[in-house]
């Protein structure tokens, strides 16, 4: 079962590759803001208290792709190098 | 050996749309403008009456179905609920505040109403 | 230099492959007895840690997860010091241990279901209006706007019921294959389910299959399926703040309530 993120019909489409982008970024979001060792207390300082920026989810997918460009290869370890 | 992380979804604007419902990731500020203050404190104060009125009325439905109520008892219960909601209405109106707005977020025990 | 927490892992040594955090610093293990956190250092100029992060963190727990049995840190944990990283692990050692014991092997999926809530609330709406005898507008006011208030309570009640049993039907494929679940019922109206799996490693294929049955058997619901991810959803601490129950949100005036049911 080695599929990389399953793609909708239209492959090249822009727009799909945005809306998996965003549920992927969804799907994270659900587990690791919360969830998880939850620890709390006077040890655990949170920088984001303070500093925390929602950007958005647009900035978000701007984001996600100037990683991936950083790092030449799709984000979620997809096996296909995009065209 | 772990299979490789898939996301799959025949419906993804519709899970996008639900999904961001839930996800409140807007951080609250406490805003310390006198300006908004007044605003601030009538927000808590009707959070606080919202949820007494939500409480009477969950607490009349319950009687209702009960079948406990006389007919002068059901009048009188549907007036004042009425009269509270009138009333809740206009206080909303005067400080211009949403449905929305009237809530407190509990964190991991989620929203108060 | 602050110290960004990633994980807890399995083991005291170090780590043979370099894997890269946040804002490119190496992973490196602060071991106490026989686990270790996978941390990362945070200078003092990072001062705004972004939402984008997110990503990063998460795709750091994976790759710990292939060697590793992993408890994933909530994002955004960050400690002043390394003695403070250290009386941490020594305060939830125990803590740690079991979780390690408990999801060792084991993998997190996640499946989402959205169910048509207008039909459903149009077909109890419709059902309702057939069996109850509605007010003519000559009646008392007060009687008219507790029959509405009624009305609306009754669909809600049924509309919350048919919920439940929807919900049933879907978990009954993965419930023999999974360990452990947690299910969040209508986050929204529309969100029927949100629900956490815990599966064996062994069994990942099997629940795959089993969603594809689910699948299959259904014509009226969307399902998003997810996975495999690193168990957020099971590490349970005893130690710390009280544990939540887990339950709907809007379920505070019900509990308040409830001394008062007969």
């Amino acid at each position: 079962m080695n599929r990389p993120i399953k793609t909708l019909q239209d492959k090249d489409s822009y727009l799909d590759l945005q809306k998996e982008k965003r549920i992927t970024l969804l799907e994270v979001l659900d587990r690791a803001l919360d969830k998880g060792v939850v620890i709390s207390g006077d040890i655990v300082i949170s920088i984001a208290d303070v500093d925390l920026i929602y950007l958005g989810l647009k900035v978000l997918l701007s984001s996600i792709e100037t990683m991936e460009r950083l790092r030449g290869a799709p984000f979620s370890g997809a096996a296909e190098e995009p065209t | 050996m772990v299979m490789e992380r898939i996301i799959e979804t025949d419906s993804p604007e519709a899970f996008i749309e639900e999904i961001e419902k839930v996800q409140d990731v807007l951080p609250k500020r406490i805003d310390a403008n006198p300006k908004n203050v007044e605003k601030g404190l009538a927000r808590l104060v009707l959070t606080l009456i919202e949820l007494i009125r939500k409480l009477l009325e969950k607490q009349a439905m319950r009687r209702v179905a009960g079948g406990s109520l006389s007919d002068e008892e059901i009048e009188k219960v549907g007036l004042t609920l009425l009269k509270l909601e009138n009333k809740m209405k206009e206080l909303k109106e005067i400080f211009g505040l949403k449905d929305e707005e009237l809530n407190l977020n509990l964190g991991p025990l989620g929203d108060l109403i | 230099m602050k110290i960004y927490a990633y994980g807890i892992i399995d083991s005291h040594h170090r780590l043979e492959e370099p894997i890269a955090g946040l804002y490119g610093k190496v992973i490196y293990n602060v071991s106490y007895r026989d686990i270790a956190v996978a941390v990362s250092e945070l200078n003092e100029e990072t001062k705004k840690i972004i939402d984008a992060c997110i990503l990063e963190h998460e795709k750091v727990v994976e790759r710990l997860m292939i060697k590793f049995t992993v408890l994933p840190m909530r994002f955004l944990t960050v400690l002043n010091t390394r003695e403070e990283l250290l009386s941490m692990v020594e305060f939830y050692y125990e803590d740690f241990k079991d979780n390690l014991a408990r999801l060792h092997n084991k993998v997190e999926f996640g499946i989402k279901v959205i169910w048509p809530a207008d039909t459903i609330k149009k077909r109890i709406t419709d059902a309702y209006h057939k069996t109850i005898r509605v007010s003519l507008p000559t009646e008392p006011p007060g009687k008219i706007f507790l029959e509405e208030k009624f009305k609306k309570y009754i669909i809600d009640k049924e509309f919350q019921e048919e919920a439940d049993r929807c919900v049933i039907v879907v978990d009954d494929y993965f419930n023999k294959i999974a360990v452990e679940k947690k299910l969040k019922r209508l986050q929204t109206e529309s969100l029927l389910l949100n629900a956490s799996y815990l599966v064996d490693k062994d069994r990942q294929n099997e629940f795959s299959q089993a969603f594809e049955q689910l699948k299959n058997a259904s014509s009226e619901l969307k399902f998003l399926f997810s996975g495999p991810w690193p168990c957020y959803n099971f590490v349970t601490l005893t130690k710390g703040p009280a544990p939540v129950d887990y339950f709907n949100p809007g379920d505070i005036l019900d509990r308040l309530l409830k001394p008062q049911e007969q």
